[in-house]
């Protein structure tokens, strides 16, 4: 595994890791030292933006791609037939340090696939984390994967280094994990996560006592979902997500559209990864962390799953019409949020302009409010902004009235309406 | 009246707190380069030196009447370099020390709304290239980076490079106003009219590092999920030019045999 050359083993490497989708290098805010490489920036930095559209942030890549699990929606399942490498943690080691210098990452992700036993493999991604910021006295951002099953001590000791920790649920129930990663019990991951916020926890409060304190994974833990892969709906999702958020402080729960990397046959057969679903799964994640809305408020037993046409605050508004419109000059933070079109910069916008002077149609624009949605649910000084009142159906149509004319279309049926031309107008 | 001065933000305060003395009647500001009409009004060309103690004095003297982050935002959208924006700083500065505290609540009004917008521009884009910088070792251990942004970004940026490339000198230069912020492993300073003599030779480690960063640029993205159009919203064309990994032509390694 360490035969291949050292260019092909990081292709296979950042192959193996690129799945998984976090990549923040937020949440840590660390000024460099004097003479030392590195520091943090408290909302993140993007280096780059790959073909698909995702930044890169952080230098993502695993230690190795074997692994003694055989988890039916992975890569790197033992029963894959890859091509299997590894990485010494001098080579990533002197990777990441030289790639931090061209100012290319943020810092590091490390995950791996699972070799000899869970704690083995937990203990070398700790090596060379542990070697990044004791002998390279390496300051940038690294987050590490803790492996499942791993022993409470070496997460404890994993949180020393890193800003992030994170440990993947990928399957939103004990069900399809069972069927689809038997040999990941789901406590195995669920117990780390709770140990994690635990000492989360215990540290803000050890930090708050005394400055000098060293701190535990000061970016806080995240973690990944699946969607597609399992037959769960989008409530059982975003619930799930809600109490993440709520029971064990989570800083992000992402979501990954399924790509079938198997043909497995426990797993489904589909053409192309649900991204829509995805899209929307984070725009009611990004709902209930900012927007002060609950998972209930959202879906329930009558609606399970998201309205793939409408963003899911559109839909709940529509289902709430009697509360609508709002009065742009008077209406609370809270209640601004809810409004269609209008996010956190805007609302907080809205709030301050409005002190100085009366908000109307005009100033909303020119405070770069986007009207397009808002509209049918604001006032201004008492005026209606949306034209005529709509009721719940008319005004859904109205959303999703595409924003360009098909008038092209129509003109070229007219054309073949007509199948010579010529005869008519006598041309030729 | 037109007040010259040395082109910096420094130097700007200073024509600025000269001007209010003044009375601040039809005012007129001209930087370093710009060409001043001469003849029918050239008597009226005032010449400010720029004082750090001056600049620094108006600028606790904002603060203190309007607030930091205004002071901030004006200094974002000075550093735009627009056309005319000393005119829009001007009049933004002047009201502020006018109304005090309410500047900010004014959002939606001229010229409070314009310098705003700017200045978002302008942070937007010191930003984007904390991100976008690229340095390429040059001598032993010596970094160099060039850049292209549209706005004046470097004085925003380099203070962020002091404190993350600590162990190694380098330099950031901005080709188009042909000016480099020089960082010597102690403290940074910006140097002006800086130009290249001959294109910096690159060490062989930075070959190759270049050319490992590109393969993994290139398997980062996952076939399925490709968005060209995605990227270009966050990388726009402009400023791909000194991004190594959107120039593999410009670092060729030979072929290896795919794994």
């Amino acid at each position: 595994m360490f035969s291949l050359p050292f260019e092909q083993r990081l292709e296979i490497l950042a192959d193996s890791a690129k799945y998984d989708v976090s990549c923040s290098s937020s949440g840590s805010n660390r000024a460099g030292k004097t003479g030392a490489l590195g520091s943090t920036a408290a909302g993140g930095i993007c280096h780059t933006w790959s073909a698909d559209g995702r930044c890169i942030s952080l230098l993502k890549i695993l230690l190795t791609n074997a692994c003694i699990y055989d988890c039916a929606y992975c890569l790197n399942r033992r029963s894959n037939d890859i091509p299997r490498a590894s990485f010494t943690s001098d080579e990533i080691v002197a990777l990441t340090m030289n790639f931090y210098r061209s100012n290319y990452i943020e810092g590091l992700f490390l995950s791996t696939g699972v070799v000899r036993s869970a704690d083995y493999t937990m203990e070398q991604l700790i090596a060379v984390a542990h070697r990044l910021r004791e002998e390279e006295r390496f300051n940038g951002y690294i987050h590490l994967k803790l492996v499942p099953g791993a022993d409470p001590l070496l997460i404890a000791q994993a949180g020393r280094y890193a800003d992030r920790i994170s440990i993947n649920i990928e399957l939103p129930s004990q069900k399809s994990l069972a069927l689809l990663a038997p040999d990941k019990p789901r406590e195995a991951v669920i117990g780390p996560m709770r140990q994690v916020s635990g000492l989360i926890v215990e540290n803000k409060a050890a930090c708050k006592e005394s400055r000098k304190a060293p701190r535990f994974a000061p970016a806080g833990q995240s973690t990944q979902l699946i969607v597609g892969a399992t037959p769960e709906n989008d409530r059982e999702i975003i619930t799930l997500s809600e109490g993440l958020y709520q029971k064990l402080e989570m800083k992000r729960v992402y979501y990954s559209a399924f790509i079938p990397v198997s043909s497995d046959n426990r797993l489904p057969a589909i053409p192309t990864p649900p991204l829509l679903r995805e899209h929307r799964l984070y725009q009611a994640d990004w709902l209930l962390r900012f927007y002060g809305f609950s998972a209930h408020e959202l879906l329930d037993e009558e609606h399970p799953n998201l309205d793939m046409r409408i963003d899911p605050k559109s839909d709940w508004a529509l289902r709430h019409l009697q509360l609508f419109p709002v009065e742009v000059n008077r209406a609370d933070y809270e209640v601004l949020l809810r409004v269609p079109g209008i996010g956190v910069r805007s609302a907080q916008r809205i709030l301050q302009a409005r002190r100085g002077t009366r908000l109307g149609e005009t100033e909303l624009k020119k405070l770069g409010v986007v009207l397009k949605r808002a509209k049918y649910f604001l006032t201004a000084g008492g005026r209606y902004l949306g034209g005529i009142r709509l009721d719940g159906p008319g005004l859904l149509e109205r959303l999703l009235a595409p924003a360009r004319r098909p008038a092209r279309l129509d003109q070229l049926e007219l054309f073949a309406a007509m199948p010579d031309f010529s005869a008519v107008s006598g041309e030729l | 009246m037109i007040y010259r001065y040395d082109g910096s933000f420094e130097g700007f305060l200073c024509a600025v707190s000269d001007a209010l003395k003044c009375g601040g009647k039809q005012v007129d500001f001209a930087g370093d380069g710009d060409e001043v009409a001469e003849g029918l009004f050239s008597d009226e060309i005032r010449e400010v030196p720029a004082v750090r103690a001056v600049a620094l004095e108006f600028r606790s003297r904002f603060i203190g009447r309007v607030s930091q982050e205004a002071f901030a935002t004006a200094r974002y959208a000075f550093h735009s370099r627009k056309a005319g924006i000393e005119q829009l700083v001007w009049s933004y500065l002047q009201l502020g020390l006018e109304v005090g505290g309410r500047l900010t609540g004014m959002l939606a009004t001229e010229p409070v709304h314009s310098v705003h917008r700017i200045a978002r521009h302008v942070s937007h884009e010191a930003h984007k290239f904390k991100g976008f910088v690229r340095f390429r070792e040059v001598e032993e251990g010596f970094l160099y980076a060039a850049i292209e942004p549209e706005a004046d970004i470097v004085p925003f940026i380099a203070p962020h490079f002091v404190g993350r490339v600590g162990d190694r000198p380098w330099m950031i230069h901005d080709l188009r106003r042909r000016q480099a912020a020089v960082f010597d492993l102690r403290s940074w300073r910006l140097i002006r009219d800086i130009e290249l003599t001959a294109e910096p030779g690159i060490t062989a480690a930075e070959h190759d590092y270049t050319a490992l960063w590109q393969r993994y640029f290139q398997r980062h993205a996952i076939a399925a999920r490709h968005n060209h159009k995605l990227q270009q919203k966050h990388v726009p064309l402009r400023y791909r030019k000194h991004l190594v990994e959107f120039n593999p032509a410009e670092n060729p390694s030979p072929p290896l045999p795919s794994p």
